[in-house]
């Protein structure tokens, strides 16, 4: 890098490489460690300018103005929050359908599953009785 | 995975926050104030040097973005930049009525401040600063408030003034150097 475009850039940028061109930080670098009698004066000039502008301190922003720029922002229509409800309450009420289905076809194919896992025919109704003896499937085994 | 609607952090995208607060969700219009109305404010506030009419245009400038939100398409800009040309356009025009305000009724030549031997504190330092940049020229005025304040690259900044970067260094040079005179008195900064 040369001496001009190292001044160029300080006079564009300031002092504070990163603000630089990020193409160009490297080459600024390595122009202020190989001359730096040169390149020190240049920075320590903008830099008092630089200080003298970060006195300029932006306000912040005050809640009323916070308040006013909210509630004007998109509001979710109350036809979608009703569609999501709803939606979730068919969720809900899917989910109850399927587990009583699920309990239902437990009941009813359960016996024959288990059946099929003992090697043994399917039980009659009665045999679903919670009073049927342990020893019963032992001995189809 | 997406975010749920209710909660924002830091990790969301502008992209994503917009596109929520385009739904209506609230905590992403909460972020999106949060992260974005500062920068905006002090955007508004340095290129027209009046605190009043900055809050004008950042209110104006996120109703803009309520409205477009709905409508935002991610990747197409970035909405930090979108965010910065609304402001900047907005600023233009409150700039070019003040113009035509003043040639109907010129105004009083502003108080320079105090000098270097009252002991300046930060606070009129800073008021100095913001005499010196109004009477900047409005397109070196935004360069230098956009590189040096807003902290854009030098390239996302001559995009968004439409101009290239060596028009862009040359507006920042001329501003910085006429700053530099402006505030000469407050630290030999010759």
């Amino acid at each position: 890098m040369t001496e001009e475009r190292f001044r160029a850039l300080a006079a564009a940028y300031g002092a504070d490489p990163d603000r630089w061109p990020d193409a160009e930080r490297s080459s600024a670098a390595a122009f202020l460690s190989a001359r730096p009698a040169v390149a020190r004066p240049i920075l320590a000039a903008e830099r008092r300018l630089d200080e003298a502008l970060a006195a300029y301190a932006a306000a912040e922003p005050d809640s009323a103005l916070r308040a006013r720029i909210v509630a004007a922002a998109p509001r979710e229509r109350r036809v979608g929050r009703v569609a999501r409800w709803l939606a979730g309450a068919g969720l809900g009420l899917g989910l109850a359908a399927s587990c009583a289905a699920g309990v239902a076809a437990g009941f009813a194919f359960a016996p024959s599953s288990l059946s099929h896992m003992l090697g043994r025919p399917a039980p009659t109704g009665a045999d679903l009785s919670p009073l049927a003896s342990p020893a019963d499937d032992a001995a189809g085994g | 995975m997406r975010p749920s609607p209710g909660t924002a952090g830091p990790g969301d995208t502008d992209d994503e926050l917009v596109r929520r607060a385009g739904q209506g969700d609230a905590a992403a219009v909460q972020a999106l104030v949060a992260r974005k109305l500062r920068r905006v404010l002090a955007l508004a506030e340095r290129m027209l040097g009046d605190p009043a009419e900055a809050e004008d245009v950042a209110q104006e400038t996120f109703f803009r973005a309520w409205r477009h939100a709905p409508r935002w398409r991610p990747g197409a800009a970035k909405f930090d930049t979108w965010l910065h040309r609304v402001t900047l356009n907005l600023c233009y025009d409150r700039l070019r009525r003040r113009r035509e305000k003043t040639v109907a009724d010129p105004p009083e030549t502003p108080d320079p401040g105090p000098g270097p031997d009252r002991g300046l504190m930060a606070q009129a330092v800073g008021e100095r600063v913001r005499l010196a940049l109004q009477g900047l020229p409005e397109r070196q005025r935004e360069a230098v408030v956009l590189c040096h304040y807003q902290e854009l690259g030098n390239i996302e900044a001559a995009a968004l003034m439409g101009v290239s970067v060596e028009a862009l260094e040359s507006l920042l040079s001329r501003g910085r150097r006429a700053l530099r005179v402006a505030l000469a008195d407050l630290a030999e900064l010759d």
